[in-house]
Parts: structure tokens; sequence; C-alpha cells
């Protein structure tokens, strides 16, 4: 990533990664699935649909064939009968509506066979490296009979339900890089439609989308007859996917310090080039209004029934009021438009208003923003060893700037360490328990890099700051992973969260969030502390209208006319 | 059956924990065993021996005890605190030789010349006794069979890379290694409580709409 001549700075860490603005954070230009749906638009991919062997009970297979320049790759869907009492989106459920891999290229007879055998079963089944993901889905039971029941009748189905819940059906899990015997992302990385993060799974969801739309016509079809209506597209437009992600994908912003820097430093950087623009054009200016309207009429479909989620939902609508007597104020034809906005909504805007405000003026600038795209994979591998000449000294140092809030912290105190992650027997799964009321300190896993860095800092003190590190770590192999991260900070600056993870009131909420947002979700609707539902796909062209016109602001509902 | 180079990191990690290292070890340990893998060895194998050596009951045992000077301890060195502190120390190389004595698992420390071949952008030499290996830290020239332990091990800059073989995408473990080391990764899981099925993973509200 270089300097793009930027003089407005990005923006530090010790502001941007407290996790209630990682928690606050929303997608843009940049997230995983818009990367992926413009490419596909740009390089002219096709789509065909050469399997579709689904009966009358809804039980079968499909295979979702996505064309790329080089390679293809094939969504392979099982479609299943599932018992009411068996719907689950907890990851210990073992069956589910539909279950899928994404398969690398074009299955033959004998691969659907063998990814039969293993598919539905999941966890419990084996892949091969020609696959690349695995993933299952349930209905939404309320949604889907209503869309079936409608279709059946000859009617199109109610608008107001389909906003109201936005999918068919929610992914519960999607398994990718060497997960349960898939290709290892290692495998694929240089592939440039895979090399951004997450761009498998995203493709899975993608046409796992495509594949719900066409089941539920096929089971409106088998209980409605030749009368059937077939589902308007304009109503199918606006079914996405949702997802259902529990606390298992919390740890991984922290086992992946370089990998998450690397989102944050290239939607930081982003921003600072907007923000350091002298001047905006009329046309750019209209953009960015357009877009506005467009993200507000979203905000306005957003549900929850989360206490947490519902206040900070109550300041975003708030925001997004200020913000618009904010426009009508200022033309955004001064000088340097968009750093003023932001420094206005530092002063006058919640967390989730200023960061869905940074999202938003990033769109009327592809041109300056996409290319960032690139750097947001990690590829340094061996930022993982450790340079043992470093001085300790110097290594203190390190901590101190990532971590110097937490130094003075008495981490023997309850509410500094009342929560403590571990790994349940039962699941193989990460959860997060209390370390006083519950038999889990012993089996804690070293998710609490703040606790971590703050005792090596001490270890170090009765060192010289001029040994080498290597000799502090031969006799405390017990920091090697934390002085490993203190390192990767140099050159990772936005890989450590500045808050505490074992906290009393720690909220993985805010965790998921943040990941989430660079997939580009929208509508985060948390279930729990522990969990949320998100929406993935909705407005997004479906494989075969996918044009470089529609490729892009799809997240973005058209205003009505 | 054949596992992901990822899998078989996973479980080597939480083996490794398991066994009694510190987590930093566990991640380095893990990193070794999916090097040796991709190079066709029996990196599984390897480190499930190792596993059950238990030298982590004992650790100042089996470290090098200062950095300078033939690297050996009381007892057998642990390639797990060895390998380590020739990675960290591999700025050493530059200006001799790194020695050590009695080093169980020998193999293991490959991964972690690796380490300092690509460091030092030059190829390695690894004396284990009388076997004569050379790694330019992507891949490694190794003499069949393998030694098993090593009284002297002697390590140098310098060497030439002899038949170039391609890396491996997958493990190949054998199942009794395998086994052994989820025995090890089961320590590190806590017991399934219902408390915690309720509470640790956040359940409770309906998953039906």
């Amino acid at each position: 990533m270089t300097d793009h001549g930027t003089h407005i700075a990005r923006r530090s860490p010790e502001q941007v990664m407290r996790l209630s603005r990682l928690g606050s954070l929303h997608q843009c230009r940049l997230s995983f699935m818009r990367q992926l749906t413009r490419r596909m638009a740009r390089e002219n991919w096709t789509f065909s649909r050469p399997v579709f062997d689904i009966d009358d009970t809804g039980v079968g297979r499909a295979v979702y064939t996505a064309q790329g320049p080089e390679r293809a790759y094939s969504l392979v869907a099982f479609a299943h009968d599932l018992p009411p009492e068996k719907r689950s989106d907890r990851v210990i459920a073992d069956a589910w509506d539909a279950t899928f891999a994404l398969f690398d290229g074009i299955p033959t007879q004998d691969d659907l066979d063998r990814l039969e055998r293993n598919v539905p079963l999941q966890e419990a089944g084996r892949i091969s490296e020609s696959e690349l993901s695995l993933s299952r889905a349930n209905r939404s039971v309320r949604l889907w009979t209503h869309v079936v029941e409608a279709l059946a009748a000859g009617q199109q189905p109610d608008l107001e339900q389909i906003y109201k819940v936005g999918y068919l059906m929610r992914t519960t899990a999607v398994y990718g890089s060497g997960k349960f015997g898939a290709a290892d992302r290692e495998m694929i990385a240089d592939r440039p439609e895979i090399n951004a993060p997450f761009q498998v799974e995203m493709l899975s969801v993608f046409l796992t989308r495509a594949f719900v739309r066409d089941l539920v016509q096929h089971m409106a079809d088998v209980q409605g007859g030749a009368t059937t209506a077939k589902l308007d597209p304009t109503i199918a437009h606006w079914l996405g996917i949702g997802n259902s992600t529990g606390l298992g994908m919390a740890p991984f912003i922290v086992n992946h310090p370089m990998l998450f820097n690397n989102w944050i430093a290239v939607r930081e950087e982003a921003i600072a080039r907007i923000r350091s623009l002298n001047s905006a054009t009329p046309a750019e200016a209209d953009i960015f209004r357009q877009v506005f309207l467009r993200s507000r009429l979203s905000v306005s479909w957003w549900r929850s029934d989360h206490p947490i989620q519902i206040a900070k939902l109550d300041s975003l609508k708030s925001d997004l009021q200020a913000i618009s007597e904010c426009l009508e104020r200022n033309d955004l034809t001064g000088e340097y438009p968009w750093h003023r906005l932001v420094e206005w909504s530092e002063t006058a805007l919640s967390e989730e208003g200023q960061e869905l405000l940074n999202s938003l003026i990033l769109e009327p600038y592809g041109a300056l923003v996409d290319e960032l795209a690139t750097c947001m994979a990690d590829g340094h591998a061996d930022s993982f060893i450790i340079d043992g000449e470093m001085l300790v000294g110097e290594a203190r140092g390190l901590i101190r700037g990532s971590y110097d809030w937490a130094l003075d912290l008495d981490w023997a105190k309850p509410e500094n360490c009342a929560r403590a992650w571990y790994v349940s027997e039962e699941k193989l799964e990460p959860r997060m328990g209390e370390r006083f009321e519950e038999p889990i300190a012993e089996y804690e896993q070293p998710l609490a890099p703040a606790r971590d860095a703050s005792a090596a800092y001490a270890a170090m003190e009765s060192y010289s700051a001029t040994q080498p590190v290597a000799e502090f770590l031969l006799h405390h192999p017990e920091h090697r992973h934390t002085i490993r991260r203190a390192q990767m900070s140099q050159r990772a600056p936005y890989g450590e969260i500045r808050d505490n993870t074992i906290g009393a009131s720690v909220s993985p909420l805010d965790m998921l969030r943040a990941k989430l947002s660079f997939f580009g979700a929208t509508h985060f609707d948390p279930r729990s502390d522990r969990w949320v539902r998100i929406c993935m796909y909705a407005g997004a062209p479906y494989p075969e209208n996918l044009t470089t016109e529609n490729a892009d602001l799809w997240v973005y509902p058209e205003l009505p006319a | 059956m054949s596992f992901s180079l990822n899998e078989l990191e996973a479980l080597a990690k939480r083996a490794t924990r398991g066994a009694g290292y510190s987590w930093g070890q566990a991640e380095e340990a893990s990193k070794a065993a999916r090097w040796l893998c991709a190079q066709g060895l029996d990196g599984a194998g390897i480190l499930a021996g190792l596993l059950e050596r238990g030298l982590a009951s004992q650790p100042v045992r089996h470290r090098p005890q200062a950095i300078y000077g033939p690297w050996q301890s009381d007892g057998a060195l642990c390639p797990l605190s060895a390998g380590p502190l020739l990675s960290d120390c591999a700025h050493l190389l530059w200006s001799g030789a790194i020695g050590m004595k009695d080093v169980a698992a020998p193999v293991l420390l490959l991964p972690f010349a690796a380490n300092a071949a690509r460091g030092l952008n030059s190829s390695l030499t690894v004396e284990l006794d009388n076997a004569r290996l050379v790694t330019d830290g992507t891949r490694i020239s190794i003499p069949d069979p393998l030694p098993t332990t090593a009284s002297r091990v002697f390590i140098a800059r310098g060497g030439e890379l002899e038949a170039q073989h391609s890396l491996k995408t997958r493990a190949h473990p054998k199942p009794e290694d395998w086994a052994t080391l989820n025995r090890f990764a089961h320590r590190t899981y806590a017991p399934a409580t219902e408390e915690s099925r309720l509470l640790g993973a956040g359940a409770g509200v309906s998953d039906n709409d």
C-alpha cells in the first residue's frame, strides 16, 4: 500500500481499535462481497445450473457453476427434508435444510456422489482438496411458508414480510481454508480471483442465494401446479441470504493480527485519501448525496430486538437526521469537504454514525479506493518469526505502543479478568465463560493479548534493556506469543484491539460486527451478546443478471421513484 | 486418509499446548510440523513422538542454558526450545556455527533452521551426527533414513541443495500418530457442562423464525 500523497493522516490505532468503534463499523466499497461482484462483472463471468435434481418433497441436489476467465467454481447443493424440531442455528446442530460445498472446477458424477455421502454430514463428513468450502443453511420457516403458499396460490408474496425477514434461508456456518479436509487457502491464494480475503466464502453464498430462490420456486410449483406464480424478480431482488454467526468467529480477529490490520489499515488509508481531497466535483457530491439517501432507506429497514442494538439504532437514526441537516447547510463545494464533514461528525455523531459516514464518503471515489483491495490479504507469513536480536528495551517499547493503557491495570481484579475464552470438548468451538464461576481457567485460550502483554512487560523488567530478547525468551517461553505479537505490531499497527477482551463488560458482539462489516454484511441483529444474525446480498443482482452497472452499489436500495 | 495442512497445524498446536508447552511454542511446533509435512516428511509422527517423551514437565532440564557456547543441558535438548532459539538467534550464524549436544527428535530442528535460512537469505547445512541436511528455507535435501536422535548437532551457513522435490499440499499421518496428537489436544478442551452449553455459546432464544 503506497502513500498516495495523502496529507490528512490515517486515524490512529488508539482511536480506531477500540471495541466500541470496531463494533460500529459498516460495510464499504472495500467489503468482500462487493469486491467479488465487481470483479465477476468486470471479468464477464458466466453462470449456469447444470444440475437441478430436486424431488417433490424438496430433497435432491443441484449444481451452480460460475465460470471465470481462467477457472470455474461450482456450488454443489443438497436439499433436505428437515423435521422442525431439528432446525437449529447452533453449532451443535447435526441436520439442516440445505448443505453445500464449493467445488474447485466442475464436478463429475463421481464427485457429486462422493459429496452426497459427506456434505450433508457437515463436520462429521470429510471433503477433499477439490473443495474450497463447506456450509449449510436453514429456512426462515415463516417467510419460506409464506412465499411458497403465496406463489402456489398464484400470487406474489407480501413485500412487507420480505423486508421484515430479509432472507429465505440463513447459513449457520461457512467453513473455508482446509476445514474438514478442504483445500488450504495457501493452495489457491495466488489466484487473482481468490487472493482477496474470503472470496471463496462470498462466492459460495452468492451462488447459494440463487439456489434458494430456485428451490422456493420449485416447492411452490410442486404445491400449486400449473397456476403457480413465478416469483417476481423485483421481489426476489430483496431476498438476501441470512447468516447466523456465533462466538466462534470472534477470536478470528485476535488470532490474525496481520490480516485484521490489513483490513483496517486499508479502510483507514481509503478514508485518509478522501479526506485529503481539497475539493469535490458536483458529480461526486451528488453521488454521495444519493448514496446517503439510499443508505438511510436501508437503515430504516434495519430491525433488532436486542437492547444494545436498539439503542445503537436509535443513535444511528438521530445521526442520519443530523447528517441530513448538515448536508442542507453544507453543499460540499468548500475546501476539503470530506475532511470537514468527518471532523464535524466526530463532534456531533455517535460511533455508529461516524463510521457510517466514513464508509459513505468512499463511494464516489472508486478510482482512488478500489485498488487498495489488493492489500487486504496477509502475504507476510514470515512475520511470525521472532527477531531475537531485538533488544529487551525495544520489545518493551513496542508493548507500550500497543498496550500502554493495559500496563497499569490490576489484572488480578475480578472485573478485569472475569471472562475466559476456552474450547469446549463437545464441539471444539471457542466459547467464553465466567472465570470465577465455571471450571474453565485451566483451559484458557490465549485471547487476552493485553493481559499477556502486561505480564511480559513486567517479566522483562528484571532484564537489561540492552539484552537481546532471545535471552529473555530462552528462559521465559511463556511470553513467546506475546513478543511475536509485539514485533508484528511494527508492521501491523492496527492489529491489536485496544480494549480488554476478558473484562466483565466485554461484548463479543463488537468483534463479530467488526469482522462481518468487512464481509459487507448489513442489518446486524444480535440475538444475545454472543451471536448475531445478518443479511448478505439483499438487493444484489442474481448471477444471470450481474452487470458492471449493478455489481457495486446494490447494497444501497434504490429510492422509490 | 489425507488431511489439509491447516488441519494438521491446528491439531498440532492444540496437542503441543496439551503436552504442557507454552502457547508460543505450540504455535511454532504446529508450523514446524506443517513445514515437515510440506516436505513430504512425517510431521505428525515426529511431533507425536516428541510429545510422548514428556519433556515439557521439566523444561529447564531440556533447554539450552545459555545462548553463547554449545547449546546443552542436563537432559536431552527439546527441539521446541532449541529450535525457536535457533530461529531467534539466526544472526549468530554470521559469525560462526551453532553447536548442540544431545537433541531429542532432532528433525524438528529443521523447520527452525529453515526460518533462519530465510532470514539470512543463505542456505544452511545441518549435521545431525553423521547425517548431513541442507535447507534453503523453502526446501530441504534429506538423507534416508532420517536420524531419530542426535548426540551432536552442528549448524552452519552454506551447502548445496541436491534433489529438488515438489512441496506437498496434504498431510498423510499414521492413524496412531493422529490419535496421539488428538489425545494431547484433548487436554486443552474444557469438559462440556449444561451451563456452558447454554451460556458459553450464547443460545437461549429460539432459532426458528
